[in-house]
């Protein structure tokens, strides 16, 4: 896999390669979801996590991490599962949640709640 | 070109039957009938395969994908497979069989398959999802019985979530941060 590869439903994976860049030294909100698409839950979030990103595309980027491949990642940030999101304000981590109810209103409240403290 | 057969190659499951498939394939004396390949991770080599594959839609359901560039899934592609394996071919002819403008055998193939796909959770494969609502109180029952067995592995706790199958070594913050 690339290391950018945006992917037809606009949501940039990222990798190793480009956390740190796109990530820890980005500036706003955003948003990581670790996730692997072998994962019946993630494939069940994902046409939810298109519309929050959608609704929420000036606000907060989000990205994603395919657990599968950058094993490393998972590690560094302490991932037991999928789906996890991981949430950054300048490049810090602010909250996170596992296996968020894979409907708009609870995603979106789980993805914008963090930074609104 | 050989039929592929795709399968999750994260649930226990599907790796089993794919064994099967991939061990009868190789009975038949000359070339094998169907090949069996994992879908892997990467949405850009399955859409090399079939540029209609999408990654999520073939971790949902089995897929065979045909050397005329054609797929069929879920019951369709069982189907397809009993009809390359020599072990099983005989019979697969009943699933093309029409009668009153359906194909009765076909139709319980698939509900057979729907099953066998529901169930996948209360045989222990933890990423495919969360159990059907019919399901749901056969898992509840499974838990209960491993609980007095002494067996302590149950279902996610958390409802939407996948606990990694083997906890990642974690990495001293000081080697990464």
């Amino acid at each position: 896999m690339k290391a950018d590869d945006r992917s037809e439903d606009g949501i940039t994976t990222i990798t190793g390669d480009t956390f740190e860049r796109m990530v820890l030294e980005g500036n706003g909100p955003i948003a990581v979801e670790f996730m692997s698409y072998s994962c019946a839950h993630c494939g069940a979030m994902e046409p939810v996590l298109q519309q929050a990103a959608e609704f929420l595309k000036d606000k907060e980027r989000i990205f994603r991490v395919n657990i599968a491949i950058d094993e490393d990642l998972a590690r560094r940030f302490e991932i037991e599962g999928t789906p996890t999101f991981v949430l950054f304000l300048n490049g810090r981590e602010v909250g996170r949640m596992g296996g968020p109810s894979p409907d708009i209103s609870s995603v979106l409240a789980e993805l914008t709640q963090p930074f609104e403290g | 070109m050989t039929p592929i057969l795709l399968f999750d190659g994260e649930c226990h499951v599907c790796r089993r039957i794919a064994h099967w498939v991939e061990n009868s394939a190789r009975r038949q004396s000359g070339p094998p009938g169907i090949v069996v390949r994992p879908i892997g991770q990467d949405p850009a080599a399955l859409r090399l395969l079939n540029p209609d594959l999408d990654i999520w839609e073939a971790y949902a359901a089995p897929h065979v994908l045909m050397p005329d560039g054609s797929m069929k899934r879920a019951g369709y592609a069982v189907a397809e497979v009993f009809r390359c394996l020599p072990n099983t071919k005989w019979f697969a002819g009943i699933f093309a069989i029409h009668m009153f403008g359906t194909q009765p055998f076909q139709i319980m193939l698939n509900a057979a398959y729907d099953v066998l796909a529901d169930i996948r959770p209360l045989l222990g494969c933890e990423s495919c999802g969360r159990p059907r609502p019919w399901v749901s109180p056969l898992v509840w029952l499974a838990n209960q019985a491993k609980s007095l067995t002494g067996c302590t592995r149950k279902a996610a706790a958390i409802p939407h979530f996948t606990s990694l199958h083997k906890p990642l070594a974690r990495v001293p913050p000081s080697a990464v941060r």
